[in-house]
């Protein structure tokens, strides 16, 4: 029972941080390779603010939202529009966008690793403590608590928003057919912000969360979790919100088997393999609609 | 000269196996397959032919002629597994491939060394041989940007379905690439280990997937000449850089991002570009100084502004010629 609080825990990590990429990949096309990094940055800054103050866990969480959703908008400006300005078609712009991505995410990273010397850096000045509770006779603490009702609640809310608002309309139709949504009328510069800054804001939120629950992160923890939060998305279909939180669980309770079964070193192969193993026998994912690509 | 050598050799060595890997990452893509597998066949290069010469004692060159085969094999089942896969998904895929490379390098226990690696690697393995295997492989690559086989592999890039109607086998390219994806990256990674004589789990992670790209990225992604440039810059780099100091990865970062933003075809687009321009101001004022056609690129002929007039002129007492506007162009640039 025990291992069950730690696989919902686990996705819900991998949850609040896949939940962003896949928002900006399934509409505005953006596979944003930056997220890690933005992720590391957001928990990073507010380790820096704590060095000077002492916050509670309110505050701190709002600096990760802030810088979160700050840096992401940043890296849209900056990087991505730039590139799908100058990019001849579609396809090459994915391409691009990929590697920019991977390009920017090395400033972040190295402003961190420089500042912590590729030290452990964690969030222990805040005012506020984990503390265990029992629930039931299972152990938690109440950052898993806290994790796991945030997750649910922002990819309930982050649905609701894609399914039942206008702009959640006009993002996923800008999924479907961009050309045709910018003559209806959809402002796809001013959707492409917001939806970064969302993203942005969610990668922030569980950099702050996961730092927290492990205590202390090292600047390059963001590429695993891209990788993984990578798979949690293919595993379930590009562009599905249902799918993403199915994948982030299904991940999780995967890695925690492996986990408890062998001695854990074999942990980090299960999401590639899961990657190469949904790539070859469903592309389109768990609950992916087949793509219709018109050229 | 050889002072200059001798003391950076290892930078030099450096030079020549990141050379090779960004190779195998840029045939790949030159083809129009987002393949980052030669990373994964870097590792396993290194590992085999680091386990080869230290538990089977084979010689440097029976090592890397062995490991080169064995990687390309692996790069010829992986491309028939995953040929299927396009763009984005191609590329995470074989992302996939190379980080279960460097796990089962960490599980592999007694043969692999588990997470520190084999160490103490030595052979006969010298600079020349060095030298030789990678201005081979280079010229191999190269024979493939010209002529035909050039042609064909642009096609194969730019437009798949024209290529297939023109007779083109896309699908026997496509694997192709994974193949020599798969021996560049298997040479490069076993010449690593048996100059630096040591290898390890985190030498062959997601950071050399970022190495190589950033190597063709900033070079350039078209040309074994923009893979050179990339990978002198990005070895020399961190050298130059330290007289910036603390700051050098920094620094390090916004040449890379800056390159792949502005610079889509790399520095060496830059110079093509540059080249061909000056190229072209010459020659038109050469030609705008004789007062003949001007010639385009391509060998075209450019119509002259007051084309029509000239050829009017021309025709006019030679009534028949009026409609044949094109013979009447004086031939050639002569």
């Amino acid at each position: 029972m025990q291992d069950l609080v730690s696989v919902v825990t686990l996705g819900s990590v991998y949850l609040l941080f896949a939940l962003g990429m896949s928002i900006t990949w399934g509409t505005i096309d953006i596979l944003n390779f930056a997220h890690g990094s933005v992720f590391m940055f957001s928990a990073f800054s507010a380790s820096l603010v704590l060095e000077q103050t002492t916050l509670g866990l309110v505050p701190v969480l709002l600096i990760g939202v802030a810088v979160g959703a700050l840096l992401s908008v940043l890296i849209q400006v900056l990087a991505f529009e730039q590139i799908l300005r100058r990019a001849k078609d579609r396809r090459s712009a994915e391409m691009q966008i990929l590697i920019g991505g991977i390009g920017v995410a090395i400033i972040p990273l190295a402003i961190a690793q420089h500042h912590t010397q590729s030290n452990p850096f964690g969030l222990n000045a805040s005012s506020f403590t984990v503390e265990s509770l029992s629930l039931g006779g299972l152990r938690v603490t109440n950052i898993q608590v806290l994790t796991v009702v945030l997750a649910l609640a922002l990819w309930a809310a982050a649905a609701v928003w894609l399914q039942r608002s206008r702009q959640g309309l006009a993002l996923r139709a800008i999924g479907v057919d961009a050309q045709t949504a910018a003559l209806m009328g959809v402002d796809r510069r001013r959707l492409a912000l917001v939806t970064m800054a969302v993203s942005g804001a969610m990668a922030g939120l569980s950099g702050v969360l996961f730092t927290y629950s492990l205590g202390a992160i090292t600047a390059e923890s963001g590429d695993t979790l891209l990788v993984k939060a990578f798979a949690c998305i293919i595993l379930g279909g590009v562009g599905s919100m249902l799918g993403v939180a199915f994948g982030a669980y299904l991940l999780a309770a995967a890695e925690v088997v492996i986990l408890t079964q062998t001695n854990g070193s074999w942990v980090e192969a299960v999401s590639f393999g899961l990657i190469f193993l949904v790539l070859l026998v469903r592309p389109a994912g768990v609950f992916g609609r087949k793509e219709v690509r018109r050229t | 000269m050889s002072d200059f050598f001798s003391s950076n050799l290892v930078l030099v060595q450096s030079t020549l196996s990141g050379l090779i890997l960004a190779l195998s990452i840029q045939v790949p893509l030159r083809m129009g397959v987002f393949s980052f597998a030669g990373a994964g066949s870097y590792g396993i290069g290194a590992y085999a032919a680091g386990i080869l010469v230290l538990r089977y004692e084979f010689g440097a060159l029976t090592a890397i002629a062995l490991t080169v085969v064995g990687t390309a094999v692996i790069g010829f089942l992986l491309g028939a597994v995953i040929s299927k896969l396009n763009g984005l998904y191609l590329a995470m895929a074989t992302v996939a491939f190379d980080l279960i490379i460097s796990v089962v390098a960490i599980n592999g226990g007694e043969l692999t060394g588990a997470s520190t690696g084999l160490f103490g690697i030595l052979t006969d393995f010298t600079m020349t041989q060095m030298v030789a295997l990678t201005v081979a492989a280079l010229a191999l690559v190269a024979m493939s940007e010209v002529g035909r086989l050039g042609r064909r592999v642009d096609t194969v890039r730019d437009d798949p379905e024209l290529a297939a109607s023109m007779g083109i086998n896309v699908r026997r390219y496509r694997l192709a690439a994974f193949v020599v994806s798969g021996a560049l990256g298997g040479l490069a990674g076993a010449m690593n280990v048996l100059v630096r004589s040591t290898v390890g789990p985190l030498d062959i992670g997601f950071g050399l997937i970022v190495l190589a790209l950033t190597m063709i990225i900033v070079g350039g992604s078209r040309s074994w000449k923009g893979a050179l440039i990339g990978a002198v810059i990005f070895t020399w780099l961190p050298d130059l850089l330290t007289v910036i100091g603390e700051w050098q990865e920094l620094v390090y970062g916004v040449i890379v991002a800056i390159a792949a933003i502005l610079l889509p075809r790399g520095i060496y687009g830059v110079l093509q570009d540059g080249w061909r321009w000056a190229q072209r101001t010459r020659r038109d004022r050469r030609a705008a100084a004789r007062g003949g056609p001007v010639v385009d690129d391509d060998g075209g002929l450019r119509p002259q502004e007051d084309e029509a007039a000239v050829l009017a002129a021309q025709a006019a007492d030679q009534p028949h010629r009026e409609l044949d506007q094109l013979s009447s162009r004086p031939q050639g640039a002569s």
